[in-house]
């Protein structure tokens, strides 16, 4: 009976949290704290929210921002995999390669969104290029990191065994750096969608970030809507991140890193 | 093999929502020991980049490419512009925008993550709106921004800072909470005030992942700082790659790319710094251990 109110409470307590936001929002603003020019009642949100639901146009935007996401994030992880465990293999092109992977994640991928577009256009390509290119340093840097870190006695055991070659590669050295991809790959998703987000915004390329700006430049009117994509785009986030989150913590469930983390995480809890 | 603290392997997102980057080229806890080792690290670390610049010089030194003018033609305007042209105001306006916007996120993120640790029932109670807020990406609210306030600085900057806080906000949360029980027992058994307890202790203990959270919230500032310029200022470096796309004045765009990766490597380069100076204890712990 304890365990089940508890258990209970820790669902019941944010979503009352949840609740109170909305409603804190709906008195701020109906109760005239903010003009309805500058910030939109909770209500008319979530009601130009559910006509957005309804319209397929809202489904179009979510699609073409999650599309660019997913390729986007696809290319730079299947390259950083190739690239990181060539040069994680190797020590003086792994000496030679940080300085040069340290600098290109050094910049802003959006410093260079200006040019992506001359070249490529308001397209699908320019996004997908723009994050491919923002995620694949960071996430380099965690596959050499992740291989560099393996235990050198499975790699001489596998050795041992006769494994070699690409079935290597995918059987013993990708399941051992896994955590570590995973990892990168979560923190990856996030820039992600921030920079498919940025390249609507500022690139004009179709998505949420370009309906948030065209509701914006719609007037006062529009602002619900404005609105209710952002919190669209929160969401997505929410979808997304958790997502990886849930898969660093089940796939990896078996991964020592993983296990030491889970009883200590359980230890806390007590 | 008796040391019990969390294991090496990515530390502290396993074990919450948060991110942050402690995994870094740059930061190695080997230590060099003789001069001629010393040289041959730099050689190896120096030789691919300037490679890589040459290949450029001279792979574009003939080009007839719109997009891709001459290095040798950049650099000649990276210099008129910024060097002794008048790009260099808009310098000082972005690098105020993103100091004042990234310290005063970093600061939140750290007092209200201790808070956050220091009160469970907030934290649970808050838990759901704070991960939103996260998740959200910072640059959509950007035209409510400036529904909310018009163009200005403070918009700037507040959202530079609202941008900064999560990570940084998440990772202190994440460090204190990871922190070993037995150190707090001993810290009673020392009848340590709990001020005492938050600055010799608290503090110090979570310090390692409060700076992967801050390193984060760097990266998230410098976006920021570039798309607020972009879609909502008069100056700025954004505005400036953005203002010369717009005229097709390409070169003087590469010089915005340019300065804006100088920046980004500078502000990296300082963090490190001041992260070695500031965690020495940490990383020489760190080597004893591995050696």
């Amino acid at each position: 009976m304890n365990a089940l109110s508890r258990r209970s409470l820790r669902w019941l307590a944010p979503a009352a949290a949840v609740l109170a936001a909305l409603l804190l929002w709906q008195l701020a603003t109906a109760g005239g704290l903010f003009r309805a020019d500058q910030f939109p009642t909770m209500t008319d949100t979530m009601i130009a929210l559910g006509k957005a639901v309804a319209s397929p146009l809202y489904w179009a935007a979510i699609g073409a921002t999650v599309q660019a996401w997913f390729l986007g994030l696809v290319i730079a992880s299947v390259l950083a995999i190739v690239i990181g465990s060539a040069l994680a293999f190797n020590d003086f092109a792994f000496r030679s390669a940080a300085s040069v992977i340290e600098i290109f994640k050094a910049i802003p991928a959006i410093a260079i969104l200006p040019l992506v577009i001359l070249v490529l256009g308001s397209t699908l390509p320019m996004k997908v290029f723009l994050i491919a290119f923002g995620v694949f340093w960071p996430l380099v840097i965690q596959v050499i990191y992740g291989v560099r870190s393996m235990d050198p006695t499975v790699l001489d055991t596998s050795k041992a065994l006769g494994v070699r070659g690409v079935w290597r590669f995918f059987v013993v050295v990708i399941p051992s750096a896994s955590p570590y991809i995973a990892t990168g790959l979560r923190i990856a998703s996030a820039s992600a969608l921030i920079l498919a987000v940025v390249s609507e915004l500022v690139g004009g390329a179709s998505g949420i970030g370009r309906n948030i700006l065209q509701a914006q430049n719609g007037g006062t009117a529009a602002y619900p809507v404005m609105y209710a994509y952002i919190i669209t785009a929160g969401l997505i986030g929410i979808i997304l991140t958790g997502a990886f989150f849930l898969l660093e913590r089940n796939v990896m469930h078996w991964h020592e890193s993983q296990r030491n983390i889970r009883s200590n995480s359980e230890g806390a809890l007590k | 093999m008796t040391q019990t603290i969390t294991p090496e392997i990515v530390p502290e997102r396993a074990a919450g929502a948060s991110i942050g980057e402690t995994t870094d080229l740059l930061v190695s806890p080997r230590r060099v020991r003789s001069r001629g080792a010393r040289v041959r690290n730099v050689l190896l670390a120096v030789w691919l980049p300037i490679a890589l610049l040459v290949i450029w010089w001279f792979a574009s030194a003939s080009s007839t490419s719109p997009f891709f003018p001459p290095l040798s033609r950049i650099l000649e305007e990276f210099w008129a512009q910024w060097i002794v042209g008048p790009a260099s105001m808009q310098l000082g306006s972005s690098l105020r925008n993103l100091a004042l916007g990234y310290l005063g996120g970093a600061l939140i993120g750290v007092v209200f993550g201790t808070l956050l640790w220091r009160f469970p029932p907030v934290r649970q109670v808050s838990n759901p709106l704070i991960y939103f807020l996260y998740v959200l990406p910072a640059p959509a609210l950007l035209p409510a921004m400036i529904a909310l306030f018009g163009i200005g600085e403070l918009r700037q900057i507040a959202l530079i800072s609202f941008g900064a806080i999560w990570p940084t906000l998440l990772n202190t949360l994440d460090g204190m909470r990871g922190l070993d029980q037995v150190k707090f027992d001993t810290a009673r058994a020392m009848k340590l005030s709990p001020v005492r307890q938050l600055f010799s202790l608290v503090l110090p203990g979570a310090s390692p992942q409060i700076a992967a959270g801050l390193r984060a919230s760097l990266q998230t500032s410098i976006i920021l700082m570039v798309v607020t310029e972009m879609v909502a200022a008069k100056q700025g470096i954004g505005y400036f790659i953005l203002q010369a796309q717009t005229v097709f004045a390409i070169t003087t765009m590469w010089t915005g790319i340019l300065m804006l990766a100088i920046i980004g490597t500078a502000a990296n380069y300082l963090f490190v710094g001041v992260e070695r100076i500031v965690l020495r204890w940490y990383y020489r712990s760190r080597a004893l251990n591995n050696s």
